[in-house]
């Protein structure tokens, strides 16, 4: 059922994207948010679902990829996305009836709606990944064959390249050193499908989540009451309120192939003595309790403040914090074997299976 | 002994610290100017103490708060400009108004410090004399990257300064933040702020002068720390705000507590803020909600809540600020320093030289990772020697590495804090575990 999105959808919007971002410097978010709210002032943003578009009508995804300098450091233009889908037209020779997320969470959660308001395209509740990964090869699109490209890309410098290419792991290899050079992001077009295709193999309904877990987190209620909310909607578990005691930064070796270093933070549960380790690289991969797997990724894990309930920032984590560490079940097609295979803690260079593999 | 001196509108205040003693009780002169106000008070101290006075630190933040902000130049350096009004760098409503004209020029790095684009001197040269024919003397530039490549915002500073060497300049590469927005308000705000800042040290150092001619002279900063009257000409910014940290470290001073924690009450409610080695634990951003954040290292409080969690193996200090304690306090606090309206006046009066680094390295392993921080530990504690402090009585007090989420591979940021004393002033406030150091 389609629906015009308000300022205050967007504003839980935000709140919803940086939740499950698992604790990503969330400046950008807010950046897009004050953008759009400005922007709706004289138009209007449209989201649907995937249903009301007809079976083969062109869908694709958009959204920002990054290595590199930030998002919230280096603002785009703002003609960056309309290029892409400008770019991808010109290819397939056809013209594109709606956008989608590339990935419901962080920037990327927000971004189609900026660009919906840009283009007047209509933004499908839909994503690939029901979450955000690092890599724009772990996508359940990936896992139902649908091809990735083309794919168009454009940077804050107006430079702009088309990328014909049908591995998702080949098009991670260009589209990465593209983004490098490009300054650190790049707005891309890509996964261009019929709705059928998004249909059949996305995750639904990633974008109206988000506006209600911010509707949870932006209530003026106790943090006890969010996280109950907050497990009735999503199915969230608290593993542990606990204080951190120690942050390392380069803690584990990595692929140069990976954004970002890996750090861990160690944590005491003063209730019960048991002791938590977070391994972390853009997102929270692991959480290990006394030793034990507790989440692995595709698990999200996020970390909201003990005593107001807000979303904690990994660069804000200092020493003596007390956290609530949160593990949010992700889509079910991430628990499948090709699933896990994409992006199970091995995916990431930890070379632990996903306990859900273990016990299949 | 050591003052500490707050200043606001024709109004200074003034405590005396001997050691962690108050050995006189905070008491305020009103008189018909600052300058006035300031004069009366350092008078009287000198007629009471004499030559016994060696530090004088003034919290000159409500000064800088309450005056008009002067008319700033905005220039952002970039690949490209906007393309529509959406796209536009919004700052928060305070500032705003202060910026009368805004310049853009191509250029800007990426986060290995490589041109994303030539500068665009020629255009920017061909503007200058229409920048410099108005009556702004104060500008502000901001480039892309300017976190890993100062190159393009020291180049056309040079421009202005080549052609004016009367502008005041500040440049959003000497204060740290990974995002544009946060280092263009930062820098604005600090231009806007320089001409005040300049006034109160003038004012400062003529007073300060006269009454004490061998005492050093100091601002208080919002991390809890001191600098030398000169930085308040160029970084006033971070005199701004100085109240909360100086509050954490007086109740922290008087209740002799270098690692805990420490609860404020004032008539506005009770906030909770930690000390660790010695000075307040500060973050390098002072958030403003979803508005830009200003890109200064400062004191965390934040407010006390009823989920607040009490810790027993954790020193505490509560501190009744009120002005009158006719009420019990929030939440069921029970004050363990009653009564202490000056908590503040006190840390301004304890507070140390204070100096950070702030900035990003490309490492090739952990080897390599701890040479860089060793580095920065070094260029920290050569930073706090500059402003005063004896070499031998610095000591670093924070020293961080942080990964850089969806950041080239190899590059991380570095953040080190150190902090001294004057080779002249061997008092230390709160000497327990100030070789701490946490990473």
């Amino acid at each position: 059922m389609s629906s015009v999105l308000t300022p205050e959808d967007i504003r839980n919007l935000r709140t919803g994207a940086h939740f499950l971002t698992c604790t990503i410097d969330p400046t950008a978010i807010y950046i897009y948010a004050e953008m759009i709210q400005r922007a709706m002032e004289d138009r209007s943003v449209e989201l649907i679902t995937v249903d009301e578009l007809a079976p083969d009508d062109l869908v694709v995804a958009v959204g920002m990829v990054t290595q590199g300098l930030f998002i919230a450091d280096m603002p785009p233009v703002g003609d960056e996305f309309l290029g892409c889908i400008r770019a991808l037209e010109a290819s397939l020779g056809r013209s594109v009836r709606a956008v989608y997320s590339l990935a419901a969470a962080n920037i990327n959660g927000i971004v189609p709606l900026m660009v919906g308001l840009q283009s007047s395209l209509p933004v499908i509740d839909s994503d690939p990944m029901g979450r955000v990964f690092p890599l724009i090869s772990q996508t359940t699109l990936n896992i139902g064959n649908v091809p990735i490209g083309p794919i168009a890309l454009m940077g804050v410098t107006g430079e702009r390249a088309v990328v014909e290419v049908e591995s998702p792991q080949r098009a991670e290899t260009l589209v990465r050193a593209l983004v490098t050079e490009l300054g650190g992001w790049a707005a891309t077009a890509m996964y261009p499908c019929s709705a059928q295709q998004l249909k059949e193999h996305g995750v639904h309904g990633t974008i109206s989540r988000m506006i209600r877990i911010g509707q949870i987190l932006d209530a003026d209620t106790a943090v006890e009451k969010k996280l109950l909310m907050l497990n009735e909607f999503l199915g969230t578990t608290r593993i542990a309120r606990a204080r951190v005691s120690h942050i390392e930064s380069l803690s584990r070796p990595t692929d140069l192939g990976l954004p970002a270093q890996p750090s861990s933070v160690t944590l005491d549960d003063e209730t019960t003595g048991r002791i938590i380790r977070l391994e972390i690289q853009n997102e929270i991969l692991l959480v290990l309790v006394d030793g034990a797997v507790t989440a692995a990724v595709p698990d999200m894990v996020t970390l909201l403040n003990s005593e107001q309930g807000t979303v904690v920032n990994t660069d804000d984590v200092q020493l003596g914090d007390v956290v609530d560490i949160v593990k949010i079940t992700a889509a079910a097609q991430w628990y499948t074997e090709s699933g896990l295979d994409l992006t199970e803690p091995k995916a990431f260079g930890i070379p632990i299976v996903h306990p859900r593999r273990r016990h299949a | 002994m050591r003052v500490g001196l707050r200043l606001q509108g024709t109004r200074c205040r003034a405590v005396v610290l001997d050691g962690r003693t108050v050995v006189s009780a905070a008491r305020e002169v009103l008189a018909g100017s600052l300058p006035e106000a300031l004069d009366s008070s350092l008078s009287g101290l000198r007629r009471e103490f004499g030559s016994g006075i060696t530090e004088i630190t003034a919290d000159v933040g409500r000064v800088l708060a309450e005056r008009k902000l002067a008319d700033v130049v905005a220039i952002r350096i970039s690949p490209r400009p906007p393309a529509d009004a959406f796209h536009m760098t919004v700052l928060p409503p305070l500032v705003e108004p202060a910026v009368t004209r805004t310049v853009h020029v191509r250029g800007g790095h990426d986060l290995r410090g490589r041109p994303l684009a030539r500068l665009d001197l020629e255009a920017f040269l061909a503007d200058l004399p229409g920048i410099l024919a108005g009556d702004v003397r104060n500008v502000a530039i901001t480039s892309v990257g300017s976190t890993a490549s100062t190159d393009h915002e020291t180049r056309i500073a040079d421009a202005i300064l080549g052609s004016d060497r009367d502008m005041r300049i500040s440049i959003s590469s000497d204060f740290y933040s990974s995002v544009f927005r946060d280092r263009d308000y930062t820098a604005i705000l600090n231009s806007a702020l320089m001409e005040t800042g300049e006034e109160l040290a003038a004012m400062l150092e003529e007073a300060g002068r006269r009454q004490f001619p061998a005492g050093h002279l100091s601002f208080a900063k919002n991390d809890g720390g001191r600098a030398p009257l000169a930085r308040l000409t160029v970084a006033p910014i971070h005199g701004l705000r100085a109240g909360p940290a100086m509050g954490i470290l007086g109740a922290a001073t008087l209740a002799g507590i270098p690692e805990g924690e420490v609860i404020l009450c004032t008539e506005a409610g009770a906030a909770v803020g930690h000390t660790r080695a010695g000075l307040p634990v500060a973050r390098s951003l002072i958030r403003q909600g979803f508005d830009a954040s200003l890109a200064s290292n400062a004191a965390i409080l934040e407010p006390y809540t009823v989920h607040h969690p009490v810790r027993t193996d954790v020193p505490s200090v509560i501190a009744d600020l009120r002005e009158r304690q006719e009420t019990a306090l929030p939440f069921g606090l029970v004050p363990t320093l009653p009564a202490v309206p000056d908590a503040a006046l006190v840390g301004t009066a304890a507070a140390p030289l204070t100096a950070w680094i702030d900035r990003l390295e490309t490492v090739t392993g952990r080897v390599d990772l701890k040479r860089v921080q060793n580095l920065a530990e070094e260029d920290a504690h050569s930073a706090a020697v500059q402003l005063g402090a004896g070499p031998g009585q610095t000591r670093i007090i924070e020293s961080n590495v942080y990964a850089m989420p969806y950041g080239n591979p190899g590059i991380v940021r570095i953040r080190v804090q150190a902090a001294g004393e004057t080779s002249a002033d061997e008092e230390r406030v709160l000497p327990a575990a100030m070789r701490g150091t946490t990473r």
